[in-house]
């Protein structure tokens, strides 16, 4: 690639092919693959098929939904061209978080690691290649950019500065060769707040927020959070306001690019950038109430929402799921272990809420460490298969609303500003289960899809790795009637806490 | 790109002063929150891409407690009151974007529905003035 783009930049001097090609003004995207030549001598079929697979599979649609266009690859490397700087930079940030997710599940000295320069600047574009100034400065920040970094010149800066919410750390002007004016470069840091931060940050929620679907910035705190573990380790031991006492396996955890999974019913359900499962305390603690259900199948869905149907038959396994939500008592234990994210405040037996799935996720794993049992989320099948407690009904108690049977707006006498309460503070369903409906939303295993198309009919939990939205049950105190049918369904950002969202933890037996 | 006019509607229907009891943080005057896509008045087949415009403020993640940013919350059908006491509520007909979301693929019944953008704090609170946009209408063919 760097002979490659050498190639492009011995063209300047050249006159364009044809000189009728109109001039333009284009963010110019400079992206290859740091020690290629290493990794071709590794493997060179491997390294070759990989790069392809990236091509394909990452570089070109990200491009394209970026509404930019692919002018060439070079071996280890692409030259890409959009109209807009800020596509081209979320363009940019987008393909480095993918990355980052592509290179934890394998070896270090294996990553495909790219470097990515950008520039504003007026070129020539031919139907296979782009000439000009602007094209050899985007290649020169892709050569002074760092691993796993998107370097942009003062140019995009200017254009971009106040539309992506990223951090730009100012590296000064550059003496680049073959460009007589030194250039402006800054560096792209995804998340805002990561520069020059030094206070104490849940970083743990900000891994898991790798996601296609997140715009530039969003995802972009992730790349950021990988590519800091390879430098800058004490950074992270902040992640989940560790003691010091705890500092050297949190350390550990947060270096290696891959954490040991949790026990999972399915092993898809395991982003890979799960939060490091915390160390093992060293007292036994109280677990959650919990009840077994048999297994059996049951009809899932329902025709009251488009996102319900279709409906379908699923078949679940024998499993033990909790009798409430997670209490704050409950939730405070791991805190109090250093495992959870905050020490929540209020009534004891009240509902954990303002969790995140993330949050719930650490929680479960704490708790499956510290019992050496597979404690985890429910996955959305048992939670409906639960939900209904054997019923075909509307809710769980019949076709209708019944006054003063779930926590929910305008369907109890209680008033608002008393709920969500303490848990267990309605009728439980003929399972024995409280809270399934009303009260708190409550996180699940799978990841949010919009409807039932292709769903698993054996009760395992839909997902797939790294989803930006996960699925919420039950409704909450906040929400109305409809909210509180077992079949009711709604997602939310994986990383972000909201004040109505808990959850209930289920066992695999 | 069409920018609405109207940077900040102040809630018509409460008739205290929110500033007496709001509790989320305060918003710069000029803020500016617009869709630049789609426009009042639109007609749009199927599902769409809802862009989300602002100015004056910046886009951050829900939990991230900078001064002057926020993140977008997309209000369909609602007719109720922003409630500037409450969190922005969490239910289907209103949208939270807290991972800086600045657009979303949007799909609606056919028929006419209005769309309101409405800026929220880390904590999901509107602002104190509210920053929200203007109410457009659009129909899904």
């Amino acid at each position: 690639m760097r002979g490659e783009i050498r190639d492009i930049n011995s063209n300047k001097s050249a006159s364009p092919p044809d000189t009728g090609l109109p001039r333009r003004l284009a963010a110019i995207v400079a992206g290859d693959i740091v020690g290629y030549s290493r990794l071709m001598q590794l493997d060179e079929e491997g390294t070759h098929a990989r790069v392809k697979r990236i091509e394909r599979e990452l570089i070109e649609p990200t491009i394209k939904e970026h509404h930019g266009r692919l002018v060439k690859t070079t071996g280890d490397g692409f030259i890409a061209i959009f109209d807009s700087p800020v596509e081209a930079v979320r363009c940019g940030i987008v393909i480095q978080q993918n990355m980052v997710g592509r290179n934890t599940s394998q070896p270090r000295p294996q990553w495909i690691e790219y470097r990515i320069g950008i520039n504003l600047g007026d070129v020539i574009i031919d139907t296979h290649d782009v000439f000009g100034d602007g094209v050899n400065i985007a290649s020169r920040l892709e050569g002074l950019a760092d691993p796993g970094e998107v370097y942009i010149s003062g140019g995009i800066y200017e254009q971009i500065k106040h539309k992506i919410v990223c951090g730009y750390e100012s590296l000064g002007d550059r003496k680049v060769k073959n460009i007589t004016d030194p250039i402006r470069v800054y560096r792209v840091l995804p998340d805002p707040a990561a520069f020059g931060r030094t206070r104490a940050r849940r970083q743990n929620t900000l891994v898991v927020s790798l996601s296609v679907l997140l715009l530039g910035c969003a995802g972009g705190a992730l790349w950021y959070f990988i590519a800091q573990t390879r430098g800058n380790i004490p950074y992270q031991t902040a992640a989940v306001e560790t003691t010091p006492a705890l500092l050297p396996s949190v350390e550990k955890q947060a270096a290696l690019p891959v954490t040991p999974p949790p026990p999972q019913p399915a092993p898809a359900a395991v982003p890979e950038t799960q939060p490091a499962p915390p160390p093992p305390a060293a007292k036994p603690v109280g677990e959650p109430e919990m009840i077994t259900l048999p297994g059996g199948a049951f009809a899932m869905g329902s025709n009251d929402d488009i996102t319900e149907k279709p409906i379908h038959q699923v078949t679940v396994k024998r499993f033990a799921i909790g009798k409430y939500p997670v209490s704050i008592r409950e939730w405070n234990a791991c805190a109090a272990a250093k495992a959870c994210a905050f020490t929540a405040t209020g009534n004891d037996d009240a509902p954990i809420s303002n969790v995140s799935w993330s949050d719930a996720r650490q929680f479960a794993a704490w708790l499956a460490e510290t019992t050496g049992k597979s404690y985890r989320l429910p996955t959305e099948a048992e939670w409906e298969y639960a939900a209904r407690g054997g019923t075909r009904t509307k809710y769980w108690w019949g076709e209708q609303l019944q006054p003063g049977a779930a926590g929910c707006k305008n369907c109890t006498e209680v008033a608002m500003a008393e709920l969500p309460g303490k848990v267990g503070s309605f009728k439980a369903n003929p399972f024995g289960l409280y809270d399934m409906g009303g009260t708190v939303d409550q996180w699940v295993e799978d990841c949010w899809h919009k409807n039932y198309q292709g769903a698993p009919a054996n009760g395992s939990a839909w997902a797939e790795d790294s989803c930006p939205s996960h699925v919420l049950r039950s409704g909450s105190w906040r929400n109305d009637a409809r909210y509180v049918r077992p079949s009711n369904r709604d997602s939310y950002d994986t990383n972000v806490r909201y004040p109505t969202h808990g959850f209930r933890i289920a066992l695999t037996l | 790109m069409t920018i609405t006019r109207r940077s900040l509607l102040f809630v018509a229907m409460t008739s205290l002063p929110a500033t007496a009891f709001a509790k989320g943080k305060p918003a710069p005057k000029d803020a500016l929150l617009y869709f630049i896509w789609p426009h009042d008045g639109a007609v749009i087949k199927g599902a769409f891409w809802c862009r989300f415009g602002l100015r004056g403020m910046g886009v951050t993640h829900a939990g991230d407690n900078f001064q002057n940013s926020g993140h977008h919350h997309l209000l369909i059908d609602v007719n109720e009151p922003l409630n500037p006491d409450e969190p922005i509520a969490q239910d289907k007909a209103h949208l939270h974007f807290g991972a800086g979301q600045t657009e979303a693929r949007i799909e609606l019944p056919p028929g006419r529905h209005t769309l309101q953008l409405v800026l929220g704090d880390a904590d999901h609170y509107p602002f104190v003035p509210p920053v929200v946009s203007k109410k457009i209408t659009v129909r899904i063919k």
